[in-house]
């Protein structure tokens, strides 16, 4: 579904990703791990076609389409969704009014009419449950006031609204408690399907007790430098990252 | 009929009021007040950048152009379309270049309400208390120049304990086949107990030549009235406008006031002034301007407080595209008994156009101790971020910048007590955007 | 006097006190006017023999001065040239008071103490300027000076009498000197940089500084070099009939660095006195000036007879990229006060800032902010503005901030707070705000209130007496602005502060 190749993004001219390669097939998990400034939040960023970064080398196709050159919103419309790992507060955009025009988008990208009021309520109501959304929230402004954790059920909600192909879980698990941890990630299971497929970037391994990956991946200096099963969340999880630091460090001076 | 050509309005101005040419009917009893108001008028002139309140303001390419000083086709047919508010119950009346037209006005059998021409409401006891009593007190020349030789507008008046069941729209209309300068005069008396929605409009007639309005509106809201007015300035491009509204409030009296300019109008000047004359006074000022081109829209406003218990509070917000310039400058005195006042006061800028400016000049001054007041000022743009939220939840970058400015003027446009105001001013928004 | 306890102030000046416990707002206005006002404590004279010009203003003036100061014909001009402008100039009218009559011809343009005024060694300076100086806490004794933190130039009656530390000074390059000195010595650097920043026809104050200053300061800070002391000025008004008009120079070469602070006083007086300075601040690449001013002139008695109309123009320009000028000024004296410190960010990513508090007390008037000019790239300016008004004062904070054109990416913050202590004075904003650029970021804020009753009510509980609770309160709400100057000097300010407050609360 999704392949990267030899993705290489740089921000103020400070190269950050350098050569990364990924796939990821349609009913599949990864997780991707790694230190602070690893480049994970770049990769969600640039995956989502944030503007600030800048592209220079590489490849990312979405089921054989091409997303670099694509504008944000296509690559929403394309089926990419990113949570973010800090939801915006847009005070005056009312929440409801915001995914009615999301959706709708879509659809009409899709090729299919407006969804009908009706539909459309009763599809928020169903949703909102599977992340114990407060109704109220969905009618305030988007995201204004929110708690921490009602912005990352809010996140939730809005791909469980969208239903993309990919979804992209940038640090969803910060700044949550357990129980609200626990509401995303069921959330996040009941909408696994052979049909999409998730990244999971994240810091913990605690996540990944509850959204069970496929693949783990660990990010260092912009690279996926290993890659395995659940089992590699668990042995970063008693070893921290340093091991691995140092034995890539130890390759990288070797060839030098 | 006066198709004089001089070099400038001030001349123009003067030299056919002293030959008594200026005021169309004769009206004796107001003959005193019209002198007077003329001779300070002729004294000042218009007012010039050098004053303070007019320091981003300059009028001269407006006064060097030659008008024609009364309309020559007065009962010309005028389209209405403009005007239109969808949803909106209300009763219309017109004025076509300041002059109450009866035949396209609608007749109010409410009870309690009194609809009268200008000249025809001179004799009025309710008229003569309060015409000239307030706005004149002021000292805007425009003013002066208005009393001195108006001729038209319209006199509304509610008797106590009158709850109008419509809103009333005023409608102004510009339809002018040569470059006219005009003027209306309003007064508009709330007697006690009384409840009202004034909805204004200023479109213009299509095809209609080049205009300049001075127009004055004096509100009286008495005790325990409330007055919801409206006021959309729709005009076209060819359309100037000096406009001052004076708001005189008595005791428990409520006056909010919802301004808004759109894409058109080339030029507007608006000075609202609220005079809380009394304790137990609240008045609102909301205000959205969505600049365009290079349209010049300036809002004056000054909340007086000089009683205490009372409460103001101001809201404004400009959209500046092109090379639109918006002016603010309110102002809030709270003078030496207004003891126990809250006023509140906000102008957020949104820069839009690489060639668009904004002057605002947010000001206090204060004058008792036991106060709670505040103002604040911001200029900005768009939020990156928030567009790329939006955008990555698949909405369209133009339909994203929309949805911002919407929610930009949201502040403002939730506080709109008309549903069928507030969507037709959301549309507006809309309309008069012109994101690429 | 009302029945209380007397106790021994700071300053060793008895005063009265309130009985404890008395209840704040029920008997705020009696107490008000009961209270004695604190007497200020800089209103002594001094006396001493003076060489004083007479009386009037005139070419000759203008003439007089230039030769007492044995100037070449250029600056001569230049005075002369202002003075043909001052004549057609008209007093302002857009200030938020009522514009006093000054009559330029009642004033003497030129008092000098008689004593050479240059002196090179400390004995050679007149005893009883020495006591005076002493009394106003300014150390001119050089080796009384812990570590020599700081350099003092000190102007009595518009003449430097003495600059100490220039030795030290001298090593690192620095120049640090009276004006009349700079003229002398270092005629090329003044030639190049005055009126450059204020033009002798900037306006009618800047206008009649140009064409009557007597002395002043000049500081030229040599390319690279971080100036190892604090410079500062203390001024003071001595001599009756007389006008002040010091004149400040201060240039800081690429990738230079001055803290400059300057103190003012001057005696009790009847009638009004006028001092017009002018403040020149050139910042060149990656130069950091801070400019700090404790401005105790005498206010005028609490009648509002007498005081000193503190008229002054200061600005500087932030001429290189990457510069920094930073105004604080904490104004408590002159009757009237009317001065805006300016930066013009010329240079990209140019900084310039302005702290103020301003208080206000009896019949004082103060008319203060600033102007940030943005006009390179990246600029930024921040003010902070604190204004506290007591009696029947009327404080203004005016300000502009403007962006121009060319100034992308331009960031203004802008806080400006009042504080009310009686309900007799007035706090008024006229902040002007202008933005030409579309990637301009601005903010503004400000807030008016009364001193908060259950503060006082809260401390006083605590066993502080309601004036030193004000004073308290005070101190907290100007902190942000205080925390700018100079160690001594914050001390100094504080304490300001809390004493021009004494009487002025219940």
């Amino acid at each position: 579904m999704l392949s990267i190749k030899n993705l290489h993004a740089s921000i103020d001219g400070k190269e950050i990703l350098k050569g990364l390669s990924l796939d990821v097939k349609a009913g599949e998990v990864h997780a991707i791990m790694g230190p602070n400034g690893s480049g994970k939040s770049t990769l969600a960023s640039v995956l989502a076609g944030r503007e600030d970064y800048e592209v220079t080398e590489g490849e990312v196709t979405l089921d054989g389409v091409n997303l670099l050159e694509m504008a944000p919103e296509d690559r929403a419309r394309e089926g990419v969704f990113l949570a973010f790992q800090y939801p915006i507060e847009i005070p005056g955009v009312s929440n409801i009014n915001f995914l009615k025009t999301a959706v709708n988008e879509i659809r009409a990208y899709k090729g299919l009419p407006p969804m009908e009021a009706k539909e459309f309520l009763q599809r928020v109501k169903e949703k909102q449950k599977l992340v114990e959304f407060d109704a109220k929230l969905a009618n305030r402004s988007l995201n204004e006031g929110f708690s921490g954790g009602e912005k990352k059920r809010n996140e939730i909600f809005q791909l469980a609204m969208l239903e993309p192909k990919l979804s992209i879980l940038d640090e969803t698990d910060s700044g949550l408690d357990i129980d609200a941890l626990r509401i995303v990630a069921n959330g996040v299971n009941t909408l696994r399907s052979q049909n999409n497929a998730f990244v999971v970037i994240t810091h913990y391994q605690r996540l990944l007790d509850y959204i069970v990956p496929d693949y783990v991946h660990v990010l260092y200096k912009g690279k996926i430098v290993r890659s395995g099963t659940k089992e590699l969340a668990l042995e970063l999880e008693e070893k921290g990252y340093d091991w691995l630091k140092q034995s890539v460090d130890a390759a990288e001076n070797a060839t030098i | 009929m006066i198709t004089q050509v001089s070099s400038s309005l001030y001349q123009q101005i003067v030299a056919n009021f002293e030959e008594g040419l200026m005021v169309g009917a004769q009206v004796p009893s107001l003959d005193t007040v019209r002198k007077d108001a003329f001779e300070r008028f002729k004294r000042t002139g218009f007012p010039t950048t050098k004053m303070e309140d007019w320091k981003y303001t300059n009028l001269q390419p407006l006064l060097n152009e030659s008008y024609m000083l009364e309309d020559t086709l007065p009962e010309r047919n005028v389209g209405l379309e403009d005007a239109v508010i969808s949803g909106l119950d209300a009763y219309r009346i017109v004025l076509v270049n300041g002059e109450y037209r009866a035949d396209l006005s609608d007749v109010i059998a409410e009870h309690g309400v009194q609809v009268l021409p200008f000249l025809e409401a001179v004799n009025n006891p309710i008229f003569q208390k309060h015409f000239a009593q307030y706005a004149d007190k002021t000292d805007n020349p425009l003013v002066a120049l208005n009393t001195a030789s108006n001729k038209g507008g319209v006199f509304i008046s509610l008797s106590d304990g009158t709850v109008l069941s419509k809103a009333i729209q005023l409608v102004h209309i510009m339809a002018s086949s040569e470059t006219l300068f005009s003027q209306s005069r309003n007064l508009m008396v709330l007697s006690k107990n009384t409840k009202a929605q004034l909805v204004e409009s200023f479109i213009t007639s299509d095809g209609s030549a080049k205009s300049l309005s001075n127009n004055v509106s004096e509100i009286v809201v008495e005790e325990n009235a409330q007055l919801y007015h409206y006021y959309i300035q729709v005009a076209g491009e060819q359309s100037n406008f000096l406009n001052h509204i004076e708001v005189h409030q008595k005791k428990h009296s409520l006056y909010n006031n919802y301004n808004c300019s759109f894409p058109g109008a080339s030029f507007v000047r608006n000075n609202i002034n609220v005079r809380l004359d009394d304790s137990a006074v609240e008045s609102h000022l909301y205000g959205i301007v969505l600049g365009a081109r290079k349209q010049f829209v300036d809002n004056h406003t000054i909340v007086d407080h000089s009683m205490p218990h009372c409460e103001s509070y101001e809201w404004y917000k400009n959209i500046m595209q092109d090379e639109a310039t918006a002016v603010f400058n309110g102002k809030i005195f709270v003078q030496l008994d207004a003891q126990k006042t809250n006023a509140f006061q906000q102008n957020n800028n949104m820069l839009i156009g690489d060639k668009a400016v904004v002057y605002s000049k947010p000001q206090l001054e204060i004058f008792a101790d036991d106060v709670k007041c505040s103002h604040g000022c911001t200029i900005g743009q768009f939020d990156d971020d928030a567009l790329f939220y939006l955008r990555a939840r698949a909405i369209g970058e133009q339909q994203a910048r929309t949805l911002l400015v919407h929610a930009f003027a949201y502040d403002v446009t939730e506080k709109f007590d008309n549903s069928a105001v507030r969507d037709y001013v959301d549309r507006l928004i809309e309309r008069g955007l012109n994101i690429a | 006097m009302r029945k209380g306890m007397v106790l021994v102030g700071s300053n060793g000046v008895k005063k009265p006190r309130l009985k404890q416990g008395r209840g704040m707002s029920a008997n705020n206005d009696e107490i008000l006017k009961e209270l004695a006002v604190e007497e200020y404590k800089y209103g002594f004279t001094t006396d001493i023999e003076m060489d004083i010009a007479k009386v009037g203003l005139s070419e000759e003036t203008v003439r007089f001065i230039s030769a007492k100061k044995g100037e070449p014909e250029w600056l001569l001009e230049w005075r002369l040239k202002a003075f043909r402008h001052f004549q057609k100039m008209q007093l302002p009218q857009w200030q938020n008071f009522k514009h006093p009559d000054v009559d330029f011809q009642s004033i003497s343009y030129y008092a000098a103490p008689k004593a050479k005024p240059q002196v090179d060694s400390l004995e050679d300076v007149d005893p009883e300027l020495l006591e005076t100086f002493a009394k106003l806490g300014i150390p001119l004794n050089e080796q009384k000076v812990l570590a020599g933190v700081v350099a003092v130039d000190a102007v009595f009656d518009s003449v430097s009498v003495k600059t100490t530390f220039r030795e030290k000074l001298k090593e690192q390059g620095v120049i640090f000197c009276s004006f009349g000195e700079a003229v002398k010595e270092h005629p090329e650097l003044v030639k190049q940089y005055l009126g450059t920043v204020v033009p002798q026809t900037d306006n009618i104050y800047a206008a009649l500084n140009a064409a009557v200053f007597s002395d002043g300061s000049f500081v030229y800070i040599p390319k690279g070099v971080h100036c190892p002391m604090e410079l500062s000025t203390y001024f003071r008004i001595n001599a009756q009939n007389t006008g002040q008009f010091e004149r400040t120079l201060i240039v800081a070469d690429e990738g230079a660095y001055v803290s400059y602070l300057e103190g003012c006083t001057a005696p009790m007086r009847d009638e009004n006195q006028l001092h017009a300075a002018v403040v020149e601040l050139i910042a060149m690449e990656n130069a950091e000036i801070k400019y700090s001013t404790v401005q105790n002139w005498y206010p005028g008695d609490k009648d509002g007879k007498g005081g000193i109309y503190n008229f002054v123009t200061k600005r500087g320009i932030c001429k290189g990229n990457n510069s920094k000028i930073s105004w604080t000024q904490v104004e408590t004296g002159s009757s009237i006060t009317w001065k805006y410190p300016s930066v013009i960010l010329k240079g990209d990513n140019s900084v310039g800032e302005f702290y103020s508090v301003a208080l206000t007390r009896n019949h004082q008037i103060a008319d203060t902010g600033t102007k940030m000019f943005h006009i390179g790239k990246n600029t930024r300016s921040k003010i902070i503005s604190k204004g506290i008004s007591a009696g029947v004062s009327q404080n203004s904070y005016r300000g502009m901030v403007q962006i121009g054109k060319g100034a992308d990416k331009a960031r203004n913050f802008t806080q400006c707070d009042s504080l009310l202590i009686g309900d007799r004075c007035g706090a008024h904003t006229f902040p002007y705000i202008e933005a030409k650029n579309k990637s301009a970021m601005l903010e503004h804020e400000a807030t008016t209130s009364k001193i908060g009753e259950d503060q006082i009510f809260y401390l006083n509980q605590r066993g502080i007496d309601p004036e030193k609770a004000v004073g308290l309160i005070v101190n907290g709400y100007a902190k942000e602005v205080l925390n700018q100057l100079p160690m001594e000097f914050a001390v100094e300010a504080q304490k300001l502060l809390s004493i021009s407050l004494e009487g002025s609360v219940g």
